[in-house]
């Protein structure tokens, strides 16, 4: 993946596992399809004769191709919002990166670390992944690195709380 | 030391207790013995429940008084005079209820009890649902004492006693007599501190002596009231009315001015009641800062747990010259809006010259040789004056107005983050205490080769957040911060700030100065012997004592490797030999002169 602005130099990024996507794409799929049912509701009921003239029959059909305009889209960008993330291991902090247009790459030094979350979904078990997240003493720090391998978090989890214990720092 | 109650079920935990009920309870609160503050369990006093309990009494007293009061001019009143079994029995139920719930708070307060050991505060409390709460001293974040009104009257004190969970309070013990509240924040302080107390303190262990660095006169209080932004609103809103009014000709706008003025008057309120009377001290337990009208503060927050400061002077103040300072405390939270506030304010109203005291008691090595200059820069200048990297012209598309002002400065010590155009904000993280940096870059500013850096700090009033810096200056403010965090915690004081600690054997740390043996004992319990204050230069800016040999022009440069090295190395100039500090406390040297030498001005 190209360096974007954004990316410190010299960082080599860890990706996540690409199985991630398929994560991703099916939790889009689903909530695509209940949104667009969600809005499909005055077109059916138009249709159907249920409403006869309420919804001008323009808005009624717009609704539902906006949704699935904007689905289209963040599915169309999925991929690369996967790709996108990344986190990197230094000697003193955790570097975590993410995002395709809105972009943003995040700095925890492990000494302010206070603990460490590893969640596994569903769907993510299925997958053998996990989410790996770090808390500070700041809830603003939003430090989550989801699509690990399942062997991977484990690893990750122990590495971090062992440096975090190494370079425990109080607040 | 007792070990915590084993048997939570067990109404009366701990050692033996000195007394079965609550009269003992009273003979003992009687007699607070001064000093005695021991391992042993203890009750909080036993007016309290009537204090906490009052509220309810009244409202108890109020709706049965109306019914009642009414009730002798109703309709029915003439024909059905109650007789005098049935006043009896009205009066008997109200007495009895009236007893039922102060039975309530009074067996509440007898089961909650509490104990400071060497290492702990515990407190347990609940009748049915018991609860033993514990809590390291060591990691206090702060401590109020705290007197609302009803309190002070009977001269209680709450005592508060924070740690970093940004919840509730760790410890609440209301209520203690003034004297004993005062008393176990002493002790508490003490023994957090690490500092070495003789084990057999019998005298009690001595508040730590504080000077008074500033005291807002209450007149300013008033002024900057009528000056904030409410009054702005008030009037806009007074004007609207009128105009509605005179154009259309009708009554009907001028009621909403009614509950427009009640919540006037509220802002009005808490704004006074909590800038009234503000005294900040320094103490070698922290910072001390007393406030309040009718309700009265006393808070402690102790070296090293003031996360982030924030400086900012709303539109009006600028007549004045006024500013305001807030601080994030791990403990304080984001809290409510009124009292969270409240409690995070380290200045309500204050001259520049107030603010830098203020500054150099929450950073007393400001890590830079010109630190009235960096921070007068921060407050209200724009451009790239005194080391400030501003966002770049191209920038100003994206803030047409602020993209001058916008920007940082870098010192060996600590982050200076500058924003608003007309209300202008300075925030302050000491690089040890960034808990993570985080660079944004969306779309638009990518487009200008800008990006945002957020500092995420504790839960607080200060949000320091970097908006339109250039992307190769922001990328290496993000790694130079990075490390310079990093090297900070490495040299950061300890947790129990008094402590003597060894030196570790990295590399890492400087070489200690030359004053007085490495781990001398420190008392700082002691009666003070007074710091020996700069009196012949008044002048000397506070701040300054940082590094005195670092070259000048340059500290604001973002990487300036010799000043964040640079503070520790150097034995502060004017050192009075009977200090015996253990070496590692630069900072604790340096605070007391300066303050001091402002009060002079």
């Amino acid at each position: 993946m190209r360096r974007e602005p954004i990316d410190p130099e010299g960082i080599v990024w860890s990706r996540v596992s690409p199985k991630y996507l398929r994560v991703r794409l099916i939790g889009w799929f689903v909530g695509s399809v209940i949104y667009l049912l969600i809005f499909s509701i005055p077109l059916i009921l138009r249709l159907a004769g249920v409403w006869p003239d309420f919804p001008p029959l323009a808005i009624a059909i717009a609704l539902p191709a906006v949704v699935l305009l904007i689905s289209a889209w963040r599915g169309l960008l999925l991929p690369r919002q996967v790709r996108a993330l990344g986190y990197a291991e230094r000697d003193d902090d955790l570097l975590i990166r993410s995002g395709v247009i809105f972009q943003r790459t995040l700095v925890v030094p492990y000494g302010r670390m206070q603990y460490v979350d590893v969640a596994v979904g569903p769907l993510e078990r299925a997958f053998g992944l996990c989410t790996l997240k770090l808390h500070t003493a700041s809830p603003a720090t939003n430090a989550a690195i989801p699509g690990l391998p399942a062997a991977e978090g484990a690893r990750l989890r122990e590495q971090l709380s062992s440096r975090g214990e190494a370079r425990l720092a109080g607040l | 030391m007792s070990v915590p109650d084993p048997h939570p079920g067990t109404p009366y935990p701990g050692p033996p207790r000195d007394g079965a009920g609550p009269s003992d309870g009273l003979l003992s609160d009687a007699t607070p013995a001064p000093g005695t503050v021991d391992d042993s369990w203890r009750r909080v006093s036993v007016i309290s429940p009537l204090v906490r309990g009052w509220i309810a009494l009244a409202a108890i007293a109020f709706f049965f008084g109306r019914d009642w009061f009414e009730g002798l001019f109703g309709p029915g009143a003439r024909e059905g005079l109650p007789g005098a079994l049935g006043i009896g029995l009205t009066i008997a139920l109200i007495l009895g209820i009236v007893v039922l719930i102060a039975l309530g708070f009074l067996v509440s307060w007898y089961f909650t009890r509490y104990q400071v050991t060497a290492e702990y505060v515990r407190v347990n409390s609940g009748v049915l649902f018991r609860q033993n709460r514990q809590a390291r001293l060591d990691r206090v974040q702060a401590i109020d004492v705290v007197q609302p009104f009803l309190a002070r009257i009977f001269g209680l004190a709450e005592l508060k006693f924070e740690v970093a969970d940004a919840g509730e309070s760790a410890v609440r013990l209301a209520f203690l007599r003034l004297t004993e509240a005062q008393q176990l924040r002493a002790t508490i302080l003490a023994r957090a501190s690490g500092a070495s107390v003789a084990p057999d303190a019998s005298g009690g262990i001595a508040e730590a002596p504080e000077r008074e660095v500033v005291a807002v006169p209450s007149g300013r209080v008033i002024g900057a009231v009528l000056l904030s932004g409410t009054t702005v609103l008030l009037l806009a809103a007074v004007v609207v009315v009128a105009t509605v009014t005179v154009v259309y000709r009708t009554p009907f706008a001028a009621p909403t001015l009614i509950p427009m003025a009640l919540g006037v008057a509220g802002a009005y309120w808490s704004a006074l009641n909590s800038g009234y009377n503000f005294r900040a001290a320094l103490s070698p337990d922290g910072i001390r800062v007393r406030y309040g009208l009718l309700d009265t503060r006393a808070q402690t927050v102790p070296p090293g747990r003031v996360q982030a400061v924030g400086i900012d002077q709303p539109l009006l103040w600028r007549l004045k010259g006024w500013y305001r300072i807030n601080a994030n405390v791990a403990g304080y939270g984001a809290g409510a809006p009124g009292e969270g506030q409240a409690r995070a304010t380290l200045l309500p109203v204050g001259t520049r010259a107030e603010v830098f005291a203020i500054l150099a008691l929450v950073l007393p090595d400001p890590g830079t040789v010109r630190p009235l200059e960096v921070f007068s820069a921060g407050l209200d200048a724009s451009g790239a004056a005194e080391g400030f990297t501003t966002a770049p012209r191209r920038a100003r598309w994206l803030a047409p107005l602020t993209w001058r002002r916008s920007g940082f400065a870098v010192t060996g010590t600590a982050l200076l983050v500058r924003s608003g155009f007309f209300h202008r904000r300075l925030a302050v993280v000491p690089h040890e205490r960034t808990q993570s940096l985080s660079l944004h870059q969306g779309p638009l500013e990518r487009a200008l080769r800008v990006m945002e850096l957020q500092l995420q700090t504790t839960p607080g009033p200060v949000a320091p957040s970097l908006s339109h810096i250039d992307e190769t200056a922001a990328l290496e403010l993000f790694s130079g911060q990075a490390r310079r965090a990093a090297e900070a915690r490495r040299r950061s004081i300890p947790e129990q700030w008094m402590k003597p600690i060894q030196q570790p054997s990295g590399a890492v740390m400087p070489p200690p100065p030359s004053y007085g043996p490495p781990g001398a004992g420190f008392e700082p319990h002691e009666p003070p012997d007074p710091p020996q204050q700069d009196q012949g230069a008044p002048d000397s800016p506070p701040l300054v004592q940082g590094a005195p040999d670092q070259p000048p022009p340059d500290q604001g440069a973002p990487a300036s490797p010799p000043l964040v090295q640079g503070a520790p190395d150097q034995p502060p100039p004017d050192q009075s030999p009977t200090d015996q500090l253990p070496p590692d406390q630069p900072n604790r040297q340096q605070i007391p002169e300066g303050p001091g030498s402002h009060e002079q001005r």
